[in-house]
């Protein structure tokens, strides 16, 4: 009986171990020593460094990543994917900190990217890097992510690139907290201390309706009737917002042209906290098989629940953010926007010594930066092809074609050729 | 219609065999009020195996060739493994509930306050994300049988009740209604089934017949754990395309509800599954059946609506409900 006793205190102590480890995922999360599995690889490579073979294990994986950058910067260029996610510096400080928007880091879209833009910079020019994920995933407040951003700048870092607007509150105190370090402020804008501009913060956002227009008109012209749009952030994300808008004037414009009519389904449900569920799979489910044919998965980790609901019924679905063809054989197009190379844009201004030109200000990037697209390289529509997207690509550019991006006061407009069912 | 049958039958199957899971640890009478508990766990292991197993490339060819047979199979293993994991898993709970005499109750909820906090740390230690996802592919493509794998051409119309049997549906729901149909003969027409429930009802006289009280009651709630488990990938797989993120959406609890409206019984059981997985799939797909969405009703109401059921029915049924006896008492010998 009482080695039971024992037993069970034993397990009770473990349980509550595995339960302060899950829940309390505190700012500086992770750096879980995931190099492990990367030492292998990487010690075949470096061989001809010659590293001391007497340091241990982690050291040398640190050391070993550093050599093998200064080896490869010239030679070949990398893909993200490949560069590990943990990296362990020497002196135990991070240059570029990157604070992750509600979602996970390797969301496969809006998170991933921005960060695939740190770590391909750092990786580049040798420098250290680390993301931060702020406690409470997508209950995280304000507290949370001001946490997170000082724990990156206590941890040395120069440059914190910041996800999100939501970060908007917190960006605002660390700005003022840590006048020294330079904050990039991803699919934000200009902060301010009372009046002044916070010059150690970089805006940066995008023209997401022009990429909207693109997918939206591309899938009318490729033949598609009726349509969908499921957007994360329950309709409070000014980005997600003007994808949605783009996306309704770009089969607006499409159907004119055509002259037919064309149908959207347009819901912001079960997408507040950008995540997969099975009720968006049964909801979007429902509507493929009720007729839509392709549907605008415009938020994170949403894309996985709506990818098999198309799966499952034969439907199409258009990505967001990043490139997704990857991730599913049912994606047509997406609508991209630069992440990774407007963090790296960002991040180099800092170091080459231009940062002025960009902090204290708003840089929005559009078609005519070469900031949003559709991804010509794994193209997979037949009647609407590469030159008709870029003939319409170049309208816009040139300032031909304007598309609206006033969502608040245009949205609920008649629209010629398209009906817009709001789904709420 | 045709979609209203197939996703009712999705979310019900879940349910039915979870609250099946309940049965045959309650009729032993051990309470397991771990289920939600068990299912994460098992909806974690099932999709974690499918990942490494996908990481090894073992079916990649199987995959590439169109070879449904073998992903089916796939599939079943998943199965079996997650059934394997939810019983170990368990077994914490029969230990503490039959040899250390402990509540079963706090046993069951320490469980439940433990399986999703682990499965959330496992996650982010396997793969350093919230949510565990397949390695690549999402479930439909893998795991779905549609026309098209049966090779009959997706455009022909087929007659409505081959639409329903056979187009997108998954293995597993077929496989999950018959171990249901298997397990309740086992319950009630078997020497095994009649000394199990025996010892719900009453083990000092099934102790006396030389039935061993602990040796059952370990027998039904492994069993339990088992078919949890297994609840609870198939839940992962059929509805939440095959991934795990430390929730099944209170399957567990609403699995013990639907015990409890089906009154311990098989029949009344798959009843009140079907009642519910109905109402599921009415609150997440309402705006694609056009009479509810014409009514102008907040959706907020529809997807309330599973859970304001399930408190009506229980109020107005649990009065005749009727308990094993035993259950919930740790079986004492001396006792008389």
């Amino acid at each position: 009986m009482k080695q039971m006793k024992k037993l069970l205190a034993l397990l009770l102590a473990l349980m509550m171990c595995f339960a302060l480890a899950a829940c309390g995922s505190s700012s500086d999360t992770t750096t879980t020593d995931d190099t492990s599995s990367d030492t292998t690889e990487e010690s075949s490579d470096a061989d001809t460094t010659e590293e001391s073979s007497d340091a241990d294990t982690t050291e040398e994986a640190g050391d070993e990543a550093e050599a093998e950058v200064e080896d490869t910067t010239s030679t070949e260029t990398v893909s993200a994917d490949d560069i590990d996610d943990n990296m362990t510096s020497e002196d135990g400080t991070y240059e570029i900190a990157f604070v992750t928007d509600v979602g996970s880091l390797k969301d496969k879209s809006f998170n991933e990217g921005t960060w695939n833009g740190v770590k391909l910079y750092a990786y580049e020019n040798g420098l250290s890097y680390k993301y931060y994920q702020p406690a409470n995933e997508s209950e995280a407040t304000d507290d949370d992510r001001y946490d997170a951003m000082a724990a990156a700048c206590d941890a040395g870092a120069k440059v914190v690139v910041c996800a999100g607007y939501l970060q908007e509150v917190a960006l605002t105190q660390a700005a003022i907290a840590y006048p020294d370090v330079q904050f990039v402020f991803i699919d934000g804008y200009t902060l301010y201390d009372g009046d002044t501009a916070l010059t150690n913060v970089a805006g940066i956002n995008f023209q997401e309706e022009q990429c909207g227009y693109f997918a939206g008109y591309a899938a009318v012209m490729e033949g598609y009737t009726e349509l969908g749009f499921s957007g994360g952030g329950g309709g409070t994300n000014p980005a997600c917002c003007r994808y949605g808008f783009g996306y309704v004037q770009g089969a607006n414009d499409a159907a004119a042209a055509l002259g037919i009519t064309v149908n959207i389904n347009y819901s912001w449900l079960y997408g507040s906290s950008y995540s997969a569920s099975p009720d968006l799979q049964t909801m979007i489910s429902g509507w493929y098989s009720n007729g839509t044919q392709v549907v605008f998965a415009c938020g994170g980790s949403m894309f996985s629940s709506i990818a098999t609901a198309a799966a499952e019924n034969d439907g199409a679905v258009i990505g967001v953010d990043v490139d997704q063809s990857s991730e599913s054989d049912t994606v047509i197009t997406s609508a991209m926007k630069g992440l990774a190379e407007a963090t790296e844009y960002a991040v180099g201004k800092y170091y080459d010594g231009s940062w002025d030109e960009i902090g204290g200000t708003t840089t929005t990037l559009g078609a005519a930066d070469g900031a949003v697209g559709l991804p010509t390289d794994t193209w997979s529509m037949t009647n609407f092809t590469v030159e008709d997207y870029e003939a319409l690509l170049a309208s816009v550019v040139s300032g031909e074609l304007v598309v609206d991006s006033d969502y608040e006061n245009n949205f609920d407009q008649e629209y010629s050729n398209v009906t817009v069912n709001m789904i709420e | 219609m045709v979609d209203l049958i197939q996703k009712t039958l999705l979310y019900a199957v879940p349910l039915m065999i979870v609250a099946l899971a309940g049965v045959f640890a309650e009729r032993s009478g051990i309470v397991n009020l771990a289920l939600e508990g068990i299912m994460i766990f098992g909806a974690f292991v099932g999709v974690w195996f499918v990942r490494v197993v996908q990481e090894w490339g073992w079916f990649a060819e199987a995959k590439a060739n169109g070879d449904w047979l073998a992903l089916q199979g796939f599939e079943l293993l998943a199965m079996l493994v997650a059934a394997l994991l939810g019983a170990v898993f368990s077994l914490l709970l029969s230990f503490a509930s039959v040899n250390l005499k402990a509540d079963q109750t706090i046993g069951g909820t320490a469980l439940n306050l433990m399986a999703p906090a682990l499965v959330l740390f496992l996650i982010r230690i396997l793969a350093n994300q919230s949510t565990l996802y397949m390695a690549e592919g999402d479930a439909a493509s893998w795991f779905m049988i549609k026309k098209s794998t049966l090779g009959i051409d997706s455009s022909t119309e087929l007659n409505p009740i081959l639409e329903i049997l056979i187009n997108k549906v998954y293995l597993a729901t077929y496989v999950c209604i018959l171990l249901f149909a298997i397990l309740s003969i086992l319950l009630y027409k078997t020497r095994f089934g009649l000394r199990l429930r025996s010892c719900g009802e009453n083990p000092q006289a099934a102790d006396s017949l030389g039935i061993n009280v602990y040796r059952m009651r370990y027998a039904g709630t492994t069993i339990s754990g088992a078919l949890a488990g297994l609840g609870g990938f198939v839940y992962a797989l059929t509805t939440a395309g095959c991934s795990a993120n430390g929730d099944v959406a209170g399957f567990g609890f609403l699995a013990l509800a639907v015990m409890i409206f089906g009154n311990w019984k098989p029949l009344n059981i798959a009843g009140a599954a079907l009642l519910f997985g109905l109402f599921k799939y009415i609150a997440a797909s309402y705006s694609s059946i056009e009479v509810l969405s014409n009514l102008g009703i907040s959706s907020y109401f529809y997807r309330l609506l599973p859970y304001l059921v399930t408190l009506i029915v229980l109020a107005f049924t649990s009065k005749k409900s009727r308990a094993p006896k035993a259950e919930g008492i740790p079986y004492d010998k001396g006792q008389r």
